[in-house]
């Protein structure tokens, strides 16, 4: 039964995660990812993790995957073929990043292959507990995990960043008021759509 | 009394609740006429039923026969989809509120909630969560952009209040040292000067702040605002569907309602009376249920609604430090064993 | 050109909890005060003498109406709302209608009727209200349309008072 469930969750999980990357419109893409999401809270409450399917659901399906609908609706891609006929952009950066990324991927999954993650007695422990209480999560992630833990919000804040530099290229909206009326200005179909294009495309965002 | 196997005590059990939570989103809609009308100086609705009472299901029928119309140039799919969708969530969320303690029912001892999970606090914040997407999906699907806005509008501001909301539950999590509602409410039966909203009464602010921006009533109900936005995300809804939205609505107004009574006035708890019986924990469980309900009215017909960037300005740049002083100060008034 | 000087908010009033608790102690008190709403089938508004509403025959005191079909309200009348046929009876006044039918979805209530008519027959009663499931059953015949005096007395009293004016003697003409 509950193996049953599982291939079929994972199954669906596998499914929607190809629904991401081969959906034409943006929006059908965003909610594959939240198919993908909720499938894996789904497996994770299979496997007895209570917690972890909660934090799942409440961090990637009810605030992440929001921002992402959020911007995709702000963004109005209806149509993403323009990207993919721009010759030079599929030849430029883009290549090199793709060959990048495969590496760096290949190489992870290589060093995880390489080395088998210890089968230590807290690790057991844990796993027959359960992570119903909170406390083996925070313990773990505060004291052997603090490194990677600390590594990855750096990485997230780095990301930050990065996305903030790249959309202060021109000058951006200031302020909520100014992004109200940016996003008034877009969503009015019949006013000047293109005023609105080329305000978030100044804000390096199109 | 015969006694019942145990999978059908938990159908009855489920099937009374969920009951319950319909008739009183459904009574939500008529007290929320009524209270307008009395703090206007008016009756009301009276008409159908003693007190008006039958109201909410003359407006039943009517919307059953309405006819329903999807907008040219709308996705038909999601456009069908998203009522549900948001009335769905806080439909499930309302399993795990403990409305009262053990009870004896047809032979077998149980709990008075749909069930109970040792992450019930999290299991409500994450299904509640997903609430936003009919309104985002359904403003979206709509083609038209008052929907448009209005569900953009309510995505910014559900991200942005639900950090508040939950920093606020942690303060009231880590005073309990548990994620279980039901240990969250005991924990606090004992005396009223153990009751969180004594103990916390910052989160208890924040919570009922929160609260109201969560559900999108006023004064944050951005993603209405008829004078802007005609009818927010809901504008080329009709019928059935659009009562969806408004029966999710009251339904999320009624298990937030629950949630702040089980977080910090000790759920069904009396005062000076420790072993009280299950009927009377229970009523005294749907009172203070009740006052937050009547919270919401009162605070919806009385305040105007806010400017868009005063509510981001207040949600990132009040509550959400404040939120975040008192989870660290609750945290260090724990740790130097005053609270 | 007026310049307004914005207020500076005190400290109380930045906070915004003093001031909501302000209001929801208005709108507390409000739901206490006396009701203003009218239940209106209930308790009909009051009427007054001056109240054109719908014009209905007098029936006098024999039982009979005061009709005698002379054709002046028909007449009379801008929106062609009433038709009347006329007959016969053997009592001492020996003309009545045989048919008077005022249509109510015509009929503007301008109260021209009431003012043609030389025998006092018609008057504007002080009813108003007007619904029905067919066009048809909202054309009134006789006896939909008859009163007794008492009820329209107000009305006959106000319009020979208003008449009076007109009947009395001047010394200008």
């Amino acid at each position: 039964m509950a193996e049953t469930l599982f291939y079929a969750l994972a199954l669906a999980a596998v499914g929607f995660a190809v629904g991401v990357i081969s959906a034409r419109s943006p929006m059908l893409s965003v909610l594959s990812l939240l198919g993908a999401f909720v499938c894996l809270a789904l497996v994770y409450l299979l496997a007895g993790f209570q917690f972890l399917a909660g934090a799942q659901v409440l961090v990637y399906a009810g605030a992440i995957m929001v921002l992402f609908l959020f911007v995709v609706m702000l963004l109005n891609l209806a149509d993403l073929s323009k990207v993919a006929e721009h010759p030079t952009r599929v030849l430029g950066v883009h290549r090199v990043a793709l060959a990048g990324g495969s590496a760096a991927l290949l190489g992870v999954l290589a060093l995880l292959a390489s080395r088998r993650i210890p089968d230590t007695a807290a690790d057991t422990a844990m796993l027959a507990r359960g992570f119903d209480e909170l406390e083996p999560i925070a313990v773990a992630l505060f004291s052997r995990y603090l490194l990677p833990f600390e590594a990855a919000s750096l990485l997230l804040l780095a990301t930050m960043v990065a996305v903030l530099v790249l959309a202060k290229r021109a000058r951006a909206p200031q302020g909520p008021r100014e992004q109200a009326q940016a996003v008034d200005a877009h969503g009015d179909a019949r006013g000047d759509a293109s005023d609105a294009a080329r305000e978030l495309e100044g804000a390096g965002l199109r | 009394m015969p006694e019942l196997p145990l999978w059908l005590v938990w159908v009855i059990k489920a099937a009374v609740i969920y009951g319950a939570l319909l008739s009183v989103a459904g009574l939500m809609s008529l007290a929320e006429r009524k209270v307008s009308a009395w703090m206007q100086y008016r009756i009301g609705p009276n008409r159908v039923g003693p007190f008006g009472l039958l109201q909410p299901l003359a407006d039943g029928v009517k919307f059953m026969f309405k006819e329903e119309l999807v907008p040219a140039g709308a996705n038909p799919f999601l456009f069908r989809i998203a009522p549900a969708l948001a009335a769905l969530p806080a439909m499930l969320a309302v399993a795990v509120i403990p409305f009262a303690g053990e009870i004896e029912l047809f032979g077998q001892r149980t709990t008075l909630s749909v069930t109970d999970l040792p992450i019930s606090s999290l299991y409500v914040l994450a299904v509640g969560g997903l609430g936003i997407y009919g309104i985002i999906l359904g403003g979206w699907s709509s083609n038209s952009k008052y929907s448009l806005l209005g569900s953009l509008r309510a995505s910014a501001q559900m991200v942005s209040y639900e950090l508040s909301l939950i920093l606020s539950i942690l303060a009231v999590v880590a005073l309990s040292g548990s994620l279980d509602l039901r240990v969250i409410a005991d924990a606090q039966q004992a005396d009223a000067a153990l009751w969180n909203i004594a103990r916390a009464p910052l989160a208890f602010l924040l919570f009922v702040v929160c609260m109201f921006a969560e559900t999108n009533r006023h004064p944050f109900d951005f993603a209405e605002s008829e004078p802007e936005l005609v009818g927010g995300f809901h504008t080329e809804y009709s019928a059935m569907r659009f009562a969806l939205f408004f029966l999710g609505e009251y339904c999320a107004m009624t298990v937030m309602s629950c949630l702040a009574t089980v977080l910090f006035l000790a759920g069904g708890a009396i005062p000076f009376w420790p072993d009280a019986p299950w009927w009377a924990e229970l009523a005294s469980f749907l009172v203070k249920m009740s006052a937050f309900l009547f919270l919401y009215l009162w605070v919806r017909w009385t305040l105007p609604r806010f400017r868009f960037d005063q509510l981001m300005r207040l949600g990132w740049k009040v509550l959400l430090p404040l939120a975040l002083f008192n989870l660290f100060a609750t945290a260090a008034l724990m740790a130097a064993g005053v609270l | 050109m007026v310049i307004v000087k914005r207020r500076e908010l005190t400290l109380a009033e930045r906070l915004y909890l003093p001031e909501i608790g302000r209001a929801l102690a208005l709108s507390l008190r409000a739901m206490f005060r006396k009701r203003v709403t009218r239940q209106y089938p209930e308790e009909p508004l009051p009427t007054n003498e001056v109240t054109r509403g719908q014009p209905r025959l007098v029936v006098k005191d024999d039982g009979n109406i005061a009709c005698v079909s002379c054709g002046m309200c028909e007449v009379a009348c801008p929106a062609y709302a009433i038709t009347i046929d006329g007959g016969e009876t053997d009592r001492a006044i020996e003309r009545e209608p045989k048919r008077f039918d005022i249509d109510m979805l015509r009929c503007i209530l301008c109260g021209f009727c009431e003012e043609a008519c030389p025998k006092d027959a018609i008057y504007m009663s002080d009813e108003l209200e007007l619904a029905d499931f067919s066009r048809q059953a909202l054309v009134y015949d006789i006896e939909k349309l008859k009163r007794p005096r008492s009820a329209l007395q107000k009305r006959i009293d106000y319009v020979n008072k208003l008449n009076d004016r007109w009947r009395k003697p001047s010394s200008t003409r």
